[in-house]
């Protein structure tokens, strides 16, 4: 039967098989299991930034209602074996993982001691109770506290707050900006953000005493790393270890790490041989998931009177907080942010350099984006800027730049590879969607009547996704990430099963898999039992983060999918008497071509595992119905997109409205539209939150500002407006399936767009935006100083 | 006075009667005492919209109701809106239009729109986005929310039962 | 985030309940709507003894009109006041403040009187009874009083009510046929308190009322900026010299979202708005 033929699912708008649980109520996320006698667990935290532990008095607490057991790093010193995130990098200090802080506290909300208690709310009455003796230190409340001269230091056996460094340079940088007819640059600050999914991190581990087995179920991105982890941790073997992560509500990389509480709560499930669990809230979220994209750029770009590229260089530090998060190690961001500094263009000098800097903030991790959000918010400022210099339309700009479609595989100034992908078809086609001359034609007219004043913003990307095992998604980091096993069985019922190592949070992958075994295998796609999120479904597995699920889960899915398939065939073959060749599968009905001769996959199951005599003995064993493959990609694949915003700044009041937002990206094949697009749509929000509104903040003694939703803010509804997407797909890209990986790009790309749209609007003003968020306070700022600033010019020319 | 409370509450039309703390909150209640774990728990200070249920027939926050407050009400839960096997109409909606990605602020939003349309004309996506603003979802970006209840406004104008 | 432990109560009737709080003294909270209330206590920001939840004296709630003023229940729900024909009838401007009110679950269960007690300056209700010359009616051991609503707000979540005391409602004097309104208000998200607002009134007589919310310790009500507008007969002559009145008399405070002078300059922006919304709807 030909590929024409056959239904197909990849490609189409399938409604989600994750939904009816969800809608109903019926999911089943970490906090919803109810186990009778489960202990529920407080944490005593830290309210000093920085300060050694003299003392710790737990007796109160101990003896308050319903308090089972309390615990500090000593009563469990034999528990938990020390470990850090490692790294073959050099320059990079790799800090101990710390569950419950010893001597010293790095932050406010440290986790210094845990009650066990029948219920939260006494567990919480207690917690308070627990009096800490401290000795401040001198809080480093930002990166230049810690870089001033005799800083305190963080990690004193670290011998510097600077934990890692990093640079890369390509080409002759020197001579180009010497040669260089004109240069733009600036200082640009990038602030923290926190993940802030809706659901908080959760943990609940149950033990069997009798079998020495100990199940976590963890709201967690990453199942089997946290297994491999907790293994070394509590030295078990990972047969008697099983880490699940059921429905997790949303993560975006803030439930990628391994965290203290989670490796707490696994301990004293085995210590206290009970079900513990511990269900974080907003301000613990708020003050202990690890933030990101706290960041300051300082870089420069020369180019030619055609506008044309020739050089970039940038110094980044990163405020990377208080520890170096395990496994990702403190430099993954900052190094990320120099990695895609050089974008999608051409660009034949580069130097890059980066440090990241300890301070007494929540330690930095992965956060959507990872890096790219900064690097683009700086590159496509760059870019605009010298636009603007020549006179130049951004998009045209773009045009002259944008590596064409002959130059790929185009190595970029940081060492990476692209692989083809559409810039320019993006780029071409979000101008058409948004109707960009329209756009720049009404903008010409003038403010409108309401005085507001309108910006256009374009930010192009690329970004690197499905990486392979050639590539750690951490600098040196001794983890493997770039592959991907998947287990598909046929089982004695008939049923369709495949297990992966991924975690779905909220990617529909249950969904996404499902389509393309369906494809594949010849049956639909509800057909098909997805298992994922569970460290016991396959030997080694990681998790969902770095856009990597689709790329390589699919492309295990497809191997693993045909292997079976291959084999269905076989037994069909045999039970049929006809030649495998004529053998087809539609619908789940096997069948030989042309006759009537068919049978159900449960059939099919029945005479292959319960009908003695119907096989030959030995294809039992050697068309076995399961079928396991691992997937590589080796290198990765390039998604790339081009935004454009439409935005409305109020220069009275300060307020931005984002108006209008077209996405077009090249994500390669899409399997599922609808969820492509919900992935962009979320993603953009988020970039229009770092962009406008969000921001962690703490004062010079390391105290969080913002520890709750009313402070720390995130958008709704009513500040993200309507975003269209469109899908190009250049040429298929070389992985397994022509998958690319694109559940970051949204939020990748929305910081430059946003960022470009403002400085566009404010354009009369002579603005630019050189700081993220761009807050009505800073913007504020920004249009006061400008008026200064004319004023001056102004009493000057006169 | 002091001490536990006898309640009876009655939850997508079944009464339950307990034995409550006066601090228990609602959606503790809701979730710890009576097992219904589709409502969810977000923020705990009134701001994220996860936790909305319905209190005889209003919309409202139950991290901002104590349990001992609902004695005697009718509460309304996401439960209350359809079986897996059987989803209402408004579920329906959310799933045509993927109107939910990790499905964790789903329920709150589909209380909340509950309300909404039985509270308001919600003639124009404005009015929609405003509506739903009390409910912050991190996944969808609010689009397909908004498609999924621009559907129902016009299913409700043409069927106003 | 759960609150401290407390004890409960829920009075049938208002003896009842002034029964308790005169029992309790401080050690009391009264618990209306507890939209404020509830998220300070998961935050444990406050430990009382004992909740006096007034919910059930339903003679508190309701929106009537007669001898010349609309009277307004403490228990009257956010969403009521909201939805009230009789509001958006006769006072149009309040009508048009609480559409600006948090969110509908906020609105189902917060009240009127509840908003008032909590004294929150970025509110707009403080505001609005500032601008609408209420009054407030409390009951207390010593029996009822009134309590002008210009002497009602002493500080930053302070109020003149007593702890032994329950607020009953408002009385808010009917305004003169033909009094134009405007309010304006900017907060960073959909139903978040404001960086600032503003309301006014502009009487047939000339006679303006100017209130702001959210650029003091307590909402305001700018006399000066008043006074220079009916001298100036609102031209925009007498706008900037009212604008330059009222950044004068308010003293923003400095917080996390906007700074003093942002929320001064606001003022003024806010202030020039709502004015020239009143004059088009005067004409």
């Amino acid at each position: 039967m030909s590929e024409t033929q056959r239904p197909k699912s990849v490609g189409a708008r399938v409604q989600r098989l994750e939904d009816p649980r969800l809608l109903a109520g019926r999911g089943r996320f970490t906090d919803d299991h109810r186990a009778p006698d489960t202990l529920h667990l407080a944490f005593r935290r830290s309210e000093e930034a920085h300060a050694r532990i003299l003392a710790i008095d737990t007796a109160t607490a101990a003896a308050m209602p319903g308090v089972v057991a309390v615990f500090t790093a000593a009563d469990l010193a034999g528990e938990i074996r020390p470990v850090r995130a490692e790294s073959r990098m050099r320059d990079y200090y790799a800090t101990e993982f710390v569950a419950l802080a010893t001597n010293k506290v790095r932050y406010v909300g440290e986790a210094i001691a845990v009650v066990a208690a029948e219920s939260r709310y006494l567990a919480e009455d207690a917690a308070a109770e627990i009096e800490v003796d401290f000795e401040s230190l001198p809080p480093l409340g930002d990166t230049d506290a810690a870089l001033a001269e005799g800083a305190a230091l963080l990690h004193e056996e670290a011998a510097s707050n600077v934990i890692a460094r990093r640079e890369f340079a390509r080409g002759e940088v020197e001579e180009a900006f010497f040669a260089a007819p004109h240069r733009v640059g600036g200082r640009f600050r990038m602030h923290r953000k926190t993940p802030a999914a809706i659901e908080n991190r959760a943990y609940r581990a149950e033990f069997d005493p009798g079998r020495g087995h100990l199940t976590v179920h963890s709201a967690t991105q990453v199942p089997g790393l946290i297994r491999d982890a907790l293994a070394e941790i509590l030295d078990l073997p990972g047969s008697r270890l099983r880490v699940v992560a059921g429905d997790v509500g949303g993560g975006f990389g803030g439930k990628a790490s391994l965290y203290p509480e989670e490796v707490v709560v696994a301990a004293l499930a085995r210590r206290l041989e009970a079900t513990v669990k511990w269900t974080g809230d907003r301000l613990e979220d708020l003050t202990t998931t690890s933030q990101a994209f706290d960041e300051v750029v300082e870089a420069e770009l020369a180019f030619d009177g055609a506008g044309r590229l020739l050089g970039l260089t940038a110094e980044v530090v990163g405020d990377v907080g208080a520890y170096s998060i395990y496994p990702w190690t403190a430099s993954l961001e900052p190094v990320q942010v120099i990695s895609f500094l050089p974008g999608p263009y051409r660009l034949p000098a580069y130097r890059g350099a980066v440090r990241a800097v300890a301070t007494n903030k929540p330690p930095m991790g992965p956060y959507r984006g990872v890096g790219r959000p900064v690097s683009v918010f700086v590159m496509e400022r760059l870019i605009d800027m010298a636009a603007s210099k020549l006179g130049l339309d951004p998009v045209e700009m773009r045009r002259r730049n944008l590596v064409a479609a002959d130059e790929f595989p185009y190595r970029a100034g940081s060492g990476l590879m692209w692989d083809r992908s559409g810039f320019h078809e993006c780029l071409e086609a979000a101008v058409a969607e948004i109707d960009y001359a329209g756009r720049r034609a009404a903008q010409s007219a003038g403010p409108g009547a309401d005085g507001r004043l309108i910006g256009i913003g374009v930010a192009s990307y690329a970004e690197l996704t499905g990486i392979g095992s050639r590539i750690s998604a951490a600098p040196g980091m001794p983890i493997n990430t770039g592959t991907e096993t998947a287990t598909i069985q046929l089982d004695s019922t008939g049923a369709v099963r495949a297990a992966f190592g991924i975690a779905s949070h909220g990617q529909g992958l249950e969904t996404t898999l499902a389509q393309v075994i369906a494809d594949e295998l010849g049956v639909a796609p509800d057909a098909v039992e997805i298992v994922q999120g569970d460290s016991a479904a396959v030997p080694h597995g990681t998790g969902t983060y770095a856009s990597r699920s689709t790329v390589l889960a699919g492309g295990a899915a497809i191997l693993s999918a045909r292997g079976l398939r291959e084999r269905i065939v076989q037994v069909a073959a045999l039970l049929f008497e006809a030649a495998a060749d004529d053998v087809e599968i539609t619908d789940g009905i096997v069948a030989v071509a042309g006759t009537d001769r068919r049978m159900s996959f449960r059939e099919l199951a029945k005479a292959f595992y319960s009908e003695m005599g119907r096989l030959p003995r030995e294809v039992r064993d050697e068309l076995a119905l399961e079928v396991t493959r691992v997937y590589d990609p080796f290198f990765g694949t390039t998604t790339s997109a081009t935004h454009i915003a439409v935005v409305a700044v109020d220069p009275e009041t300060c307020e931005v409205e984002v108006l209008d937002y077209a996405v077009a990206e090249d994500c390669g094949r899409v399997i599922n539209p609808a969820i492509v697009d919900g992935q962009v749509h979320g993603g953009v929000a988020q970039g229009i939150g770092a962009a406008l509104f969000e921001e962690v903040r703490h004062d010079a003694d390391g105290q969080c500002l913002t520890g709750s939703f009313v402070d720390y803010v995130v958008p709704s509804a009513a500040e993200i407006p309507a975003i269209s997407v469109t899908h190009v797909e250049s040429v298929l890209p070389a992985t397994e399936g022509g998958f690319r990986g694109m559940g970051e790009g949204g939020t990748i790309g929305a910081t430059g767009a946003i960022a470009n749209a403002v400085t566009d609007a404010l354009r009369p003003l002579d603005i630019d935006i050189m700081e993220l968020p761009v807050t009505p306070e800073r913007l504020f700022r920004l249009i006061q100083n400008a008026k200064i600033n004319a004023k001056t010019k102004e009493r000057d020319e006169t | 006075m002091s001490g536990r409370h006898t309640i009876t509450v009655t939850v997508n039309g079944r009464a339950y009667t307990r034995e409550v703390a006066p601090r228990l909150l609602l959606a503790d209640f809701l979730r710890e005492e009576l097992g219904l774990t589709g409502t969810h728990v977000g923020c705990e200070h009134g701001i994220c919209g996860a936790c909305t249920v319905l209190i005889d027939g209003d919309s409202a926050r139950s991290c901002l109701t104590l349990a001992v407050q609902c004695d005697g009400a009718e509460v309304g839960t996401i439960e209350g809106l359809g079986r897996v096997a059987d989803l209402g109409r408004l579920q329906q909606a959310f799933r045509e239009h993927h109107a939910l990605q990790c499905g964790f602020c789903t329920a709150g939003m589909l209380i909340t729109v509950t309300d909404l349309l039985a509270k308001y004309p919600l003639a124009s996506e404005a009015d929609i986005r405003e509506g739903l603003s009390g409910n912050l979802c991190r996944c969808t970006g609010y689009e397909n929310i908004v498609r999924a209840v621009q559907d129902l406004v016009a299913a409700r104008e043409a069927d106003p039962a | 985030m759960k609150p401290p432990p407390f004890d409960y109560a829920r009075p049938e009737s208002l003896e009842e309940a002034l029964d308790l709080l005169a029992r309790h003294g401080d050690e009391a909270k009264l618990l209306a709507g507890g939209q404020s209330l509830m998220a300070m206590l998961n935050f444990r920001l406050l430990a009382p003894a004992i909740l006096v939840d007034i919910n059930r004296l339903d003679r508190l709630a309701g929106i009537e009109e007669g001898d010349g003023r609309l009277s307004i229940g403490a228990l009257t729900r956010h969403h009521a006041l909201e939805t009230s024909d009789l509001v958006a009838e006769r006072l149009p401007v309040l009508h048009a403040a609480m559409g600006h009110v948090a969110h509908l679950a906020i609105r189902n269960r917060g009240t009127v009187g509840g908003s008032l007690a909590h004294a929150d300056p970025a509110a707009e209700l403080p505001a609005m009874m500032c601008l609408l010359d209420a009054t407030l009616r409390v009951a207390g051991p010593a029996g009822t009083r009134e309590i002008s609503v210009h002497d009602f707000f002493t500080g930053a979540l302070e109020t003149a009510l007593g702890d032994d005391e329950i607020l009953l409602g408002i009385d808010l004097p009917s305004l003169p046929p033909g009094t134009a309104w405007g309010f304006e208000e900017f907060s960073r998200r959909a139903g978040d308190f404001a960086l600032a607002g503003v309301a006014v009134l502009v009487e047939p007589t000339g006679a303006v009322r100017l209130a702001l919310l959210g650029v003091d310790e307590t909402p305001v009500r700018a006399r000066a900026a008043e006074a220079e507008l009916a001298r100036g007969a609102l031209s925009d002559a007498a706008v900037g010299q009212a604008v330059e009145a009222l950044r004068a008399e308010i003293s923003p405070l400095d917080d996390l979202h906007a700074g003093a002078d942002y929320r001064r300059h606001l003022a003024g922006v806010l202030t020039t708005r709502a004015l020239a919304a009143a004059r088009a709807r005067l004409a």
